[in-house]
């Protein structure tokens, strides 16, 4: 299959004061389109650093990312901006919408660096709520919505602009089990339905069995990878 | 514009504190405001004469009368082409409360040496005629709603003198819109004293003041009655200088207004963007690029200042013209306005102070870094 992000010997070090932090250590990995993949590891394994570097939001101290043929860890921030806006879908641990805005402005807010029309960013916004069981709450503001529902509200947020990738860090991690369930569900759905390629960090074996494949970081090296797993329902 | 919405939401996300920001700023820019104007008009004081006038009082002091025995030796200096006596007169009409400036003058003399008093020629007439006349400023008329003809009582502050007047004239003229004048004549007629407090003399040629002025204080240095001549410039602004150095306060109280405006602002904005943090690292995830935000933020904070620009002048316009300014402090100020030029200079200020104070936070939020802003509890 199509590799659409190819991670070469990726190196990450934070420095802190005056000591370096390897966080990791030589990631080479391919994610074909429209996988779901799964990052799971103990905390301080380089997860959410690898998946902060794919979304293009940090930058490796080593190696290369190329997404869709080109190669964003040479990106300057300004071109990492534009490239995010139009590739990159995220869903968020604490779901991070903005709380002066309602449902319907936080999802269009992707949408407002495009040149689409107010009329063809309104049909964008009203068809992902629809397809996240959110057209009966678009003027909702996220303190009137319950946790699943303002997770919701970020995956429409995340897929409104049909991004190449949709980056989730630790999507469930804030939810109860049954709106977790949908999440998830939510998930597979935009990965089996509309293709949409997915990496996802989490530290819940559950949720990982959701993905169609799942892999292992510790202390920043790939560490076990388990291929086309059977998604639970 | 398709972030007005995002603007105009963050403006209003902290009500209260948007509102007492609004009313600080509005505070501070109603104060400047007022400061500006009153400046004005003691500026346009300074300016109100022709230019052309010498005023001479005695080298004592302005309390001090001069006799009129000077006049004539002051029409024969040369260049000199006319002298008009004035006496500064306290008083009031019926109350207290109701104290206005109140002059003398050589009612035969006003047209030629004040005409900028602008009364029209009839009514001029009627005042040099009548001994009892009195040209009054459009503001007292208004005040007192006095009509041509009216006849009015003054009452004495200084002098032993009641004036009993009738208005024959009204003075069109904003400086001198609360003074009422009334012949010289008739107030040494009542008092026989045959002095008074100035002279003014009205010159040929403007370049011959200095000469005019020393030969003025030369001739009369070793009389009982020594003078000091000054322009009528000069003249005016010994009264503004009797409160010291007035626009220099003025101008020190605007400066720290508007100082401790920006490092209040300033802190404001700072824990309003602070709050933001991990919003403004999403809305930078999912593509807002560094300009951007910073001019959102700046945008955000610079209309904050602008909507308190907006309420302190407006505030000021409503006040300055439902209240009588000169009737308040009863003729020391004109009645006030909020000049365009002052809003202009305020508006122009309000966004100094809103780029200035909202710079720092907006710069630090324009250049985080996603993934410390995401990783941050606020």
């Amino acid at each position: 299959m199509e590799a659409l992000v190819q991670i070469s010997n990726v190196r990450k070090v934070y420095r802190r004061d005056a000591f370096e932090v390897p966080v990791l250590n030589g990631i080479t990995l391919d994610v074909p389109r429209g996988d779901f993949l799964a990052l799971m590891g103990p905390s301080g394994s380089g997860k959410t650093t690898l998946l902060n570097l794919i979304a293009g939001i940090d930058r490796p101290t080593g190696g290369s990312i190329t997404v869709d043929g080109r190669e964003v860890s040479r990106f300057n921030e300004s071109a990492l901006a534009s490239w995010r806006a139009r590739h990159v879908g995220f869903i968020f641990q604490l779901y991070n919408l903005i709380p002066v805005l309602n449902a319907f402005e936080n999802v269009e807010l992707p949408l407002l660096l495009t040149k689409l029309s107010k009329k063809q960013r309104r049909q964008h916004v009203e068809a992902a709520l629809e397809i996240v069981g959110l057209g009966d709450r678009m003027f909702h503001y996220p303190r009137q919505l319950s946790g699943g529902q303002e997770q919701r509200v970020a995956i429409a947020r995340a897929v409104v602009t049909d991004p190449t990738i949709i980056v989730a860090d630790e999507p469930t991690g804030d939810l109860d089990a049954k709106n977790a369930q949908e999440t998830l569900d939510l998930l597979r759905q935009l990965n089996a339905e509309f293709e949409k390629t997915i990496v996802m960090v989490t530290h819940d074996p559950k949720a990982a069995q959701h993905a169609k494949r799942t892999l292992h970081l510790e202390k920043g090296l790939l560490v076990e990878s388990v291929e086309e797993q059977t998604a639970e329902a | 514009m398709k972030y007005a919405k995002l603007i105009r939401r963050n403006l209003f996300r902290n009500k209260l504190r948007s509102f007492l920001m609004i009313v600080l700023m509005g505070a501070i820019f109603f104060l400047i405001a007022a400061l500006i104007q009153i400046l004005d008009a003691f500026d346009n004081f300074d300016t109100g004469g022709a230019g052309d006038r010498l005023v001479v009082q005695s080298a004592f002091s302005l309390a001090q009368m001069l006799p009129y025995a000077h006049e004539q030796k002051l029409q024969q200096i040369p260049g000199v082409v006319g002298v008009a006596k004035s006496q500064w007169l306290g008083g009031y009409y019926k109350e207290r409360r109701n104290t206005f400036a109140i002059l003398t003058l050589d009612a035969d003399k006003v047209s030629a040496l004040f005409p900028e008093m602008n009364v029209n020629p009839d009514e001029m007439t009627e005042f040099v005629r009548d001994r009892r006349g009195a040209l009054v400023g459009q503001d007292l008329m208004e005040r007192f709603h006095w009509k041509l003809g009216e006849r009015i009582t003054l009452h004495r502050e200084i002098f032993p003198f009641d004036p009993e007047l009738t208005v024959r004239g009204v003075v069109h003229n904003n400086v001198l819109a609360s003074v009422l004048y009334l012949h010289q004549d008739y107030f040494n007629e009542a008092l026989k004293w045959n002095r008074v407090g100035t002279f003014w003399l009205k010159v040929r040629d403007r370049n011959e003041m200095p000469a005019i002025s020393q030969q003025v204080d030369a001739m009369f240095k070793n009389s009982e009655d020594p003078t000091e001549t000054f322009t009528e410039k000069e003249f005016n602004r010994q009264f503004v200088n009797m409160m010291g150095n007035v626009k220099v306060l003025f101008g020190t109280i605007s400066l720290c207004s508007i100082f401790m405006t920006v490092l209040l602002a300033a802190i404001t904005m700072s824990m309003a963007a602070r709050e933001r943090v991990t919003e403004v690292a999403v809305l930078k995830a999912i593509g807002f690029g560094r300009r951007l935000i910073l001019g959102l933020m700046l945008t955000e904070f610079v209309i904050t200042t602008l909507v308190g620009w907006a309420a302190g002048v407006g505030f000021a316009a409503l006040i300055f013209g439902s209240v009588d300014m000169a009737k308040v402090t009863m003729g020391f100020l004109p009645r006030l306005h909020v000049a365009g030029s002052t809003a202009a200079i305020c508006g122009a200020a309000a966004i100094v102070v809103g780029l200035v104070a909202g710079g720092l936070p907006s710069m630090k939020s324009a250049n985080l870094r996603v993934v410390d802003g995401l990783r941050k509890v606020v």
